[in-house]
């Protein structure tokens, strides 16, 4: 169902119009019996694995601002005596350097100079997202590991990125901090914290810092005005709404020029456990062998609702088919 | 009746030279007024005794020695029908619902809604987290792990020597502890004495061990939070229950459902009955698990063999 009609110069099948886009698209994806990260055209077309890695498995992609670097979480063993770490590399897939062991979710600052991640909650492993204590930055240029000044606070927080102006770091956070569970605006270099009072997860500021995306239930992605330039930012009413009856709709991502969001689409189930490598959880939880997921991209440009199952190509469309356990797309516009 | 008696005195005599950290329960109250029958169960034999032992990492638990019960109710809900003859072999129940220190004790996330007080049970709990806890539980101890984590449901290896969920049947008969009625203590109106529920719960979960025992020293049965078995749900699984040890129907392949016993903070008094069933989505597939009053707590079946030598090691 569409509530408002989109406008003349965007009836074109969406994939006609991705294809004309300079952008490109990072997932993970499990072939020949591991998980990779690999890069796509934005309609796409000509995906490439960038770690080709058998002895790890590689996760939850993030591509810094500049399009040169991407960094990773890859997990090593088995059970809970795995090991998550997290990795940066050139984004043609060389110079690959470990940052650290136990530490998950990292996340690029606006000017490329520092990667956020967060430490693992117990050194045993434990697949779900929210097992996380605490909040660092590592600096690219002299190596060195800071926490946040409010490092003993943050607990159970997943998903975190920053605004676009640096100023805050959005995230989730469950059963921690004294929260419920919630959406957080976590300020980057203070120790205030903003609840924005949204029901959902994985929080996503668009680009242009006007907008926030996030999942707001396991079927629905909604997109809604966000200023955070603001001393008191508050999320207005939703814009875009995404709907599916049918699957699980999980990981929304903004594209650079914030006018359209990709995301991760499947079956609910928890996992299939004869992927060497995986964990029984949640399909939509990284390092879940999700069968039968893809990643899917519609359009933000206009006010609306997008039901996956009713809508037209021109509404939205599959950039993957194969059903890989395809997860956690990111766009990112390639260094020229 | 004789062989169970026999089995009973075994168990019993073993578990009285249990080591000298057993404590002795609350349990034995025997000045209380034996309870009615709303249950409308026939009479039957019970054990008279427990007592407790503080495991190698510090959880106490309550030997339950095994014995023979009528399961349901002929007045309850449909699903507690038929009422029907039950043996239960001897274990060890833990005294209180798991709480969060216990549940981050083995590096596990907390996922309770109310995280005031780490004495508090947790909830939220997905049935597979449960499990995991009871797996790393045994482990901590050097026991081996009931729980196949390789199979799609974790299957139980029942004659493991480590922890897990309770079956339906076991849990009802510790809730039950002797008593043929709806609750051991007798009338439902000294339910505030015994349980936090709806009526007194303030809605939310409260630190463990608070209200009074059950006959056999098992703290917040009936209320705090509710508690996950073992057992797949089936409304008709009394008609064809086994009699010895139940472990529940087999798995259907989609919508399963667990069972989840005892009343909660939010469970109406009369939810808070020994008998009362409930089928549980397990959240396994969720990524968060938002149902805040499901927690449970773990067993051990103890074999006469261990009794016995924990008797020797005692003298």
């Amino acid at each position: 169902m569409v509530t408002q009609l989109a406008g003349a110069a965007d009836t074109a099948p969406l994939r006609e119009r991705l294809e004309a886009l300079p952008f490109k698209i990072a997932y993970e994806s499990y072939v020949d019996g591991n998980s990779d990260i690999f890069v796509m055209n934005s309609d796409g077309s000509h995906p490439v694995n960038l770690t080709k890695s058998p002895e790890l498995n590689e996760h939850y992609p993030q591509i810094s601002p500049d399009g040169s670097q991407v960094c990773f979480v890859a997990d090593k063993g088995e059970d809970r005596d795995a090991i998550r770490s997290l990795y940066v590399m050139d984004i043609n897939g060389n110079h690959r350097k470990k940052i650290a062991d136990y530490a998950r979710e990292p996340f690029w600052s606006p000017d490329g100079k520092v990667i956020g991640f967060l430490d693992q909650e117990y050194p045993k492993f434990n697949v779900i997202d929210y097992y996380t204590k605490g909040m660092n930055y590592y600096d690219l240029q002299t190596g060195q590991i800071t926490p946040h000044p409010n490092y003993t606070n943050l607990h159970h927080l997943y998903n975190p990125g920053f605004s676009p102006n640096g100023k805050w770091i959005v995230s989730t956070v469950h059963a921690g901090m004294g929260y419920d569970h919630t959406i957080l605006l976590i300020e980057a270099h203070g120790n205030k914290i903003i609840n924005l009072k949204i029901p959902g997860c994985r929080p996503r500021i668009s680009p242009d810092g006007k907008q926030v995306a996030w999942g707001a239930s396991d079927n629905e992605i909604v997109a809604a005005p966000l200023d955070t330039d603001s001393s008191d930012p508050k999320v207005g009413e939703w814009r875009v709404h995404i709907k599916d009856d049918k699957n699980k709709i999980y990981h929304v991502a903004w594209s650079p020029d914030s006018q359209f969001l990709s995301f991760s689409r499947g079956p609910d189930g928890e996992g299939d456990l004869s992927k060497a490598g995986t964990f029984q959880a949640a399909c939509e939880i990284m390092g879940v062998y999700a069968t039968g997921w893809n990643i899917g991209v519609v359009s933000a440009e206009h006010a609306r609702t997008n039901d996956l199952n009713r809508g037209t190509d021109a509404d939205f469309t599959m950039l993957t088919t194969n059903g890989l356990s395809n997860k956690q797309p990111v766009w990112f516009r390639p260094r020229m | 009746m004789s062989v169970i008696r026999s089995l009973f005195l075994i168990s019993l005599l073993a578990g009285l030279s249990l080591l000298c950290s057993c404590e002795k329960s609350d349990s034995e109250d025997q000045g209380r007024a034996q309870p009615a029958n709303p249950a409308g169960a026939p009479q039957a034999t019970w054990p008279a005794n427990t007592f407790g032992v503080v495991t190698k990492s510090g959880v106490e638990m309550i030997y339950l020695p095994g014995g023979e019960f009528m399961m349901g109710s002929s007045q309850g809900n449909a699903d507690e029908g038929p009422v029907h003859r039950v043996k239960i072999s001897g274990l060890l129940m833990d005294k209180y619902a798991v709480t969060h220190e216990m549940f981050t004790k083995v590096q596990l996330p907390n996922p309770s809604h109310w995280q005031d007080n780490p004495k508090k049970p947790v909830e939220r709990v997905r049935w597979r987290d449960a499990k995991q806890y009871c797996n790393e539980r045994s482990l901590l101890e050097g026991l081996k792990p009931c729980y196949n984590e390789k199979t799609t449901d974790w299957d139980c290896d029942y004659s493991a020597s480590g922890y897990r969920l309770p079956t339906e049947a076991e849990w009802e008969y510790a809730c039950r502890a002797g008593s043929d009625g709806f609750f051991d203590f007798g009338q439902p109106d000294k339910l505030r004495q015994f349980a936090w529920f709806a009526d007194n719960s303030d809605e939310k979960t409260h630190p463990v061990g608070q209200k009074k025992p059950n006959l056999w020293g098992l703290y917040d049965m009936y209320g705090n939070v509710s508690e996950w078995c073992e057992d797949v749900y089936s409304p008709a699984y009394y008609q064809e229950s086994a009699a010895v040890d139940p472990h529940g129907p087999p798995s259907p392949s989609k919508d399963v459902k667990r069972v989840m016993r005892g009343g909660s903070w939010k469970a109406s008094a009369d939810m808070c009955r020994a008998t009362f069933r409930q089928g549980q989505r397990t959240g396994d597939t969720d990524a968060c698990f938002y149902t805040d009053f499901c927690g449970f707590r773990c067993v051990r079946r103890i074999s006469s063999e261990e009794l016995q030598l924990r008797q020797a090691n005692s003298k």
